[in-house]
């Protein structure tokens, strides 16, 4: 029965290649596409679950500020987690992982490598037993012997050492200082928020922030958020009751804190990735998107194997009579069109797993992953499993139900009841392009918003400017200035402690005059020399900069958002208080975006440093190789043991949107694709329609109808379809893209005429598609397509 | 005196529209014994194919008694009428509705299939029935690729393989010329020999004179019966 039943599939699926094709075409490309999106979701939600006791850890995150100036942090201060471990009962251990910044270069032997911002950490000696990270040798009760300890991952042992052991080799940081290798970590796995290529010892980092210098102690210092931590908790302990105490602790131990300061909350690991510290979409909103146009386009995929199916349903209304006349019953009717179906669906998957295969490198450069398609792995296997199940029910039931249901007599005499289905098909074809339509919205405000990013007047100049770090350059930085500055293509020069486009960090440990008891004020501080200001174009709302006189040292610049949060009037002269230091607040520099458009513009304060760490160098398009030329002189004299590397700001800039860059061009290609497959269903739905209404189209022509009036009609009620599809999937799509714009605290207008675009484009892709087909009925000969009859 | 093979008394079926309602079949009675050879005559839309489909299970009647082998079969629900017609009846028509995918063993074995027969026999008695209707040379051959003629014979080697008690022919000769409609209405004569009962609707007086009886039908109705001699 079964080989009868494929024996008749196959032979239905090579007779008819036309439909075959089409149908083959927009499930192959359709199940690829949706399982690609799928496998990126799978990637997105699969972010540190891998650990065994990920439902028990939390991070720390702060709440800090009040009313507007009210943000949550993500770091906390280090006392945080000792003091939780001693004084919280709930807390089983707590771990400490602070990015460092000690060092940029390591030496070994004649190796001189590279390590980038970011990729080196302090983490405490727990770090190796709270999570699932694999210490390959070492030990992991006591990871670090001792301070001068470090733990590479496999890939950076085998980047400095090669095939020989790591253990025990010393590596020199910044070609210095010698650290001895005591362990060597399983590379962090792609979906863990946590990563890197060293791990230093926490007790480093004590011994850096002894208390004797500007910072106060470590495990003293309650005014700076900089850790991440990490809590494991007794499954039954109650994570605000962890929270709250911890909150407790801290009044308790920084004196004249108030509770605005700082609030602890508990934010779960596994959620640490797709949601911010605060609770809103870091990510989740473009999973739970994508997840909805992996289903859309589907449902597309689907919709056009059942409308060609059903349509074509009155060819096989003959066959299906004949057989159940000879004795088939309608379940074994179904069962032979179910096959059909699983027959069309197996050919497509082959192809499409042919088509993942194609795409993947360059799926995973478009999305900025590294995605691996292989159908060993049972994650695969999860995706297609859903994909292929919801498909094929969603495809096979509808048609083999209908096609089993003809009754016999009427079906051979041709009597279809073909108005029933036909209402059913058009209210698909409506659902197929109110989807694409919804994409083709989606793509035009995703898009809008990016260039609108890009437009947006920043408040600062970061055009052809350069930076990179001074190192042993900052001792004589006054005569490298003094020569460089000679040269043309030198437009100009500064140093500071972090650029304009981001900030490094911010901190709540200040005062002023007039400052309410229960307000607190999150700020982001820069260290700046005098010509900062200058170098980016930032604009003085009152008072002036920094001239370089000693008594900068004692000044203060604020922004306009810091000087509205903190209530300050006429704040020029006023004291302000930054960390122990007292000083006069000598300018207000108007707001600029010194962090992603998703943030409102933060509370921030400029000291004055003569030479900070960043040097910035000002130059033109034109001008910057030579000017890299001219820097690199000196960086030659003064770092030879650091490979001279410098970063654009402009790079810097679009790096930090990278994301969005990456999901923009996602979503345009899904809709693109899902706009190609409507399509394809309905060419063949025009194709069929021209093909069932030859003889009336015959006799119009012979009674004097025109091409174009030909053209017209079989035009006209797919266009209403699409005209109706255009007025349900506008204001969804609005409403959705809406509320992605809400992410965004700088956002481009929504205007009507984004949705007449996609409309019109919908009409004239839909009228391009059908018109093929009904120019071509109209200039057949009705001779001919009469005397077929 | 055995009991007849069909018996359907005051039979009626109705085609409605939205404003007219045509009566196909009007109180119609009539008998079938085993082994006769019935011929149903009448001008278009007198109703003979209505009475053929409703003899062959495939519509139902609006009122009236259809009692086929001792059963009452016009009250049968889709299900009990499908299992009944397809292992009792066999159908050959005028346009010989032979499955274009199929080729021409494949179409004869499909009833042997849906009956649950296990394949080595399927194999046998398509082979059997293909011998007799001489068509074995073109088993591999697909429909299109045959004559008119050929198809027919294809159809009927059908509608035989399951050995039906019943064939039920609607016009079997009306899209072939007259040589190969000879040989069709020789080969039904010989079914009907071998034992089995043959209703067959026709326009061709000719063809009539192959069966034992002619029944005239005008307008649902009954107008005359001949038996032949």
């Amino acid at each position: 029965m079964l080989k009868n039943y494929l024996k008749t599939a196959w032979r239905n699926l090579i007779n008819t290649k036309f439909y075959s094709a089409l149908n083959i075409v927009g499930l192959t490309i359709g199940l690829a596409v949706g399982m690609l999106i799928l496998i990126w979701v799978q990637d997105e939600l699969s972010y540190d679950r891998f650990h065994t006791k990920a439902d028990q850890i939390y991070k720390v995150n702060a709440s800090i500020g009040t009313g507007a100036s009210r943000l949550v942090w993500g770091g906390v201060p280090a006392p945080v987690a000792a003091f939780g471990l001693k004084e919280v009962p709930g807390i089983v251990t707590a771990v400490r992982v602070v990015t460092s910044y000690s060092y940029s270069v390591f030496r070994y032997q004649e190796k001189l490598l590279k390590e980038d911002y970011g990729k080196l950490s302090f983490v405490d000696d727990a770090f190796f037993t709270l999570f699932d990270f694999k210490l390959l040798k070492g030990n992991v009760k006591t990871p670090f012997p001792n301070d001068q300890s470090v733990i590479i991952t496999e890939s950076a042992a085998k980047k400095y050492f090669g095939d020989q052991d790591p253990m025990g080799k010393t590596i020199l940081g910044d070609s210095k200082d010698p650290y001895t290798v005591s362990g060597v970590l399983a590379d962090f796995p792609a979906n863990s928020s946590i990563a890197g290529d060293m791990l230093f010892s926490m007790n480093l980092k004590r011994k850096e922030y002894d208390g004797k210098g500007y910072w106060k102690a470590m495990d003293a210092d309650w005014g700076n958020y900089y850790t991440t931590t990490f809590l494991q908790v007794r499954p039954d302990a109650s994570t605000k009751a962890i929270a709250a105490k911890l909150t407790e602790i801290h009044m308790k131990n920084q004196p004249g804190i108030k509770p605005t300061d700082g609030v602890f909350q508990l934010q779960p690991l596994k959620e640490m990735h797709l949601y911010n510290p605060d609770g809103s979409s870091a990510g989740i909103q473009i999973v739970k998107i994508f997840s909805i146009v992996a289903v859309l386009i589907l449902l597309i995929a689907c919709i056009n194997y059942i409308n060609l199916s059903t349509a074509r349903s009155m060819l096989r209304s003959k066959e299906v009579s004949v057989r159940k006349i000879i004795g088939a019953e309608r379940s074994q009717l179904f069962m032979q069109f179910i096959i059909e179906t699983v027959l069309c669906f197996v050919v497509a998957l082959l192809l499409a797993f042919g088509l993942i295969y194609a795409v993947m490198p360059v799926y995973n450069t478009i999305s900025g992953k590294q995605m691996h398609f292989d159908l060993f792995n049972a994650n695969v296997w999860q995706v297609i499993a859903l994909t292929i199940i919801a498909t094929l029910v969603a495809s096979s039931i509808y048609p083999a139900l209908l096609l089993s249901s003809f009754k016999p007599i009427n079906a051979l005499k041709g009597k279809i009841s073909g108005a029933g289905n036909a209402t059913f098909r058009k209210i698909l074809v409506v659902c197929q392009f109110a989807f694409s339509v919804g994409l083709i919205i989606g793509t035009l405000i995703i898009n809008r918003q990016l260039s609108y990013i890009h437009s947006i007047q920043l408040g600062y100049d970061k055009e052809h400017v350069f930076a990179l770090p001074l190192r042993a350059m900052q001792d004589h930085y006054e005569a490298i200035r003094a020569e460089l500055v000679t040269h043309p293509e030198i437009k100009g020069l500064s140093t500071g402690s972090s650029s304009v486009i981001t900030s490094n960090g911010s901190t709540s440990d200040t005062d002023w005059d007039g400052k309410a008891s229960d307000v607190s004020l999150l700020i982001n501080p820069y260290d700046i020399d005098k010509d900062f200001m200058g170098l980016f174009k930032l604009k003085f709302v009152a008072g002036t900069g920094f001239t370089g006189i000693k008594s900068d040292t004692a000044h203060y610049i604020l922004n306009e958002t810091a000087v509205r949060l903190a209530g300050i009037k006429n704040p020029i002269g006023k004291r302000f208080k930054l960390h122990d230091l007292n000083g006069t607040i000598i300018g207000v520099v108007k707001d600029f975006h010194f962090a992603s458009l998703k943030e409102t513009i933060a509370p921030a304060i400029f000291s004055y440093r003569p030479t900070a760490w960043q040097l910035y160098v000002k130059t033109t398009g034109k001008d910057a190789p030579a000017a890299i030329k001219l820097v690199e002189k000196y960086w030659k004299q003064y770092n030879a043991n650091f490979p001279y590397e410098y970063t654009f700001l402009d790079d810097a800039y679009n790096d930090m949107y990278k994301t969005e860059q990456h999901t923009a061009t996602l979503f345009n290609i899904f809709a693109g694709i899902a706009v190609f497959i409507s399509c394809l269903g309905l060419f063949g739905l025009a194709t069929y329609t021209a093909q069932i209404k030859v003889k009336e189209i015959g006799i119009r022509k012979v009674l004097g109808a025109s091409v174009a009036n030909i053209t017209a009609m079989l035009s006209r009620d797919f266009l209403v379809l699409v005209l109706i599809a255009i007025a349900i999937a506008s204001p969804i799509a609005w409403y959705a893209m809406n509320k992605w714009l809400m992410d965004y605290a700088y956002r481009t207008e929504l205007h009507w005429w984004l949705v007449a675009v996609a409309g019109a484009v919908a009409v004239v892709i839909a009228f391009a598609t059908i018109s093929f087909q009904a120019v071509k009925a109209a200039l057949a000969n009705p001779v001919k397509s009469l005397r077929s009859e | 005196m055995e009991a007849p093979m069909i018996k359907i008394s005051n039979l009626e079926k109705f085609y409605r529209t939205e404003e007219v309602e045509t009566i196909a079949l009007n109180k119609l009675s009539m008998e079938v014994a085993t082994g006769e050879f019935v011929a149903i005559m009448g001008p278009s839309g007198c109703g003979k194919s209505t009475l053929l489909n409703i003899l062959g299970m495939l519509d139902d009647p609006d009122a009236g008694s259809y009692i086929f082998n001792d059963i009452e079969v016009a009250r049968f629900n889709e299900r009990k009428r499908a299992d009944l017609r397809k292992h009792n009846i066999g159908f050959v028509f005028q346009s010989f509705n032979l499955i274009d995918e199929l080729t021409v063993f494949e179409n004869v074995e499909l009833p042997l299939i849906y009956t649950g027969v296990a394949a080595s026999e399927r194999v046998k008695r398509v082979e059997e029935v293909l011998d007799k209707m001489q068509i074995m040379h073109r088993r591999n051959h697909y429909p299109q690729q045959l004559s008119g003629g050929q198809q027919q014979r294809v159809a009927i080697a059908r509608a035989v393989v399951n050995k039906p008690k019943l064939i039920l022919a609607d016009e079997p000769t009306g899209n072939l010329d007259s040589s190969n409609g000879n040989d069709v209405m020789e080969l039904l004569t010989d079914l009907n020999e071998q034992g089995t009962t043959i209703i067959m609707v026709t326009h061709s007086e000719h063809d009539a004179r192959y069966s034992h009886r002619i029944i005239r039908l005008l307008d649902g109705q009954t107008v005359m019966e001949n038996i032949m001699v």
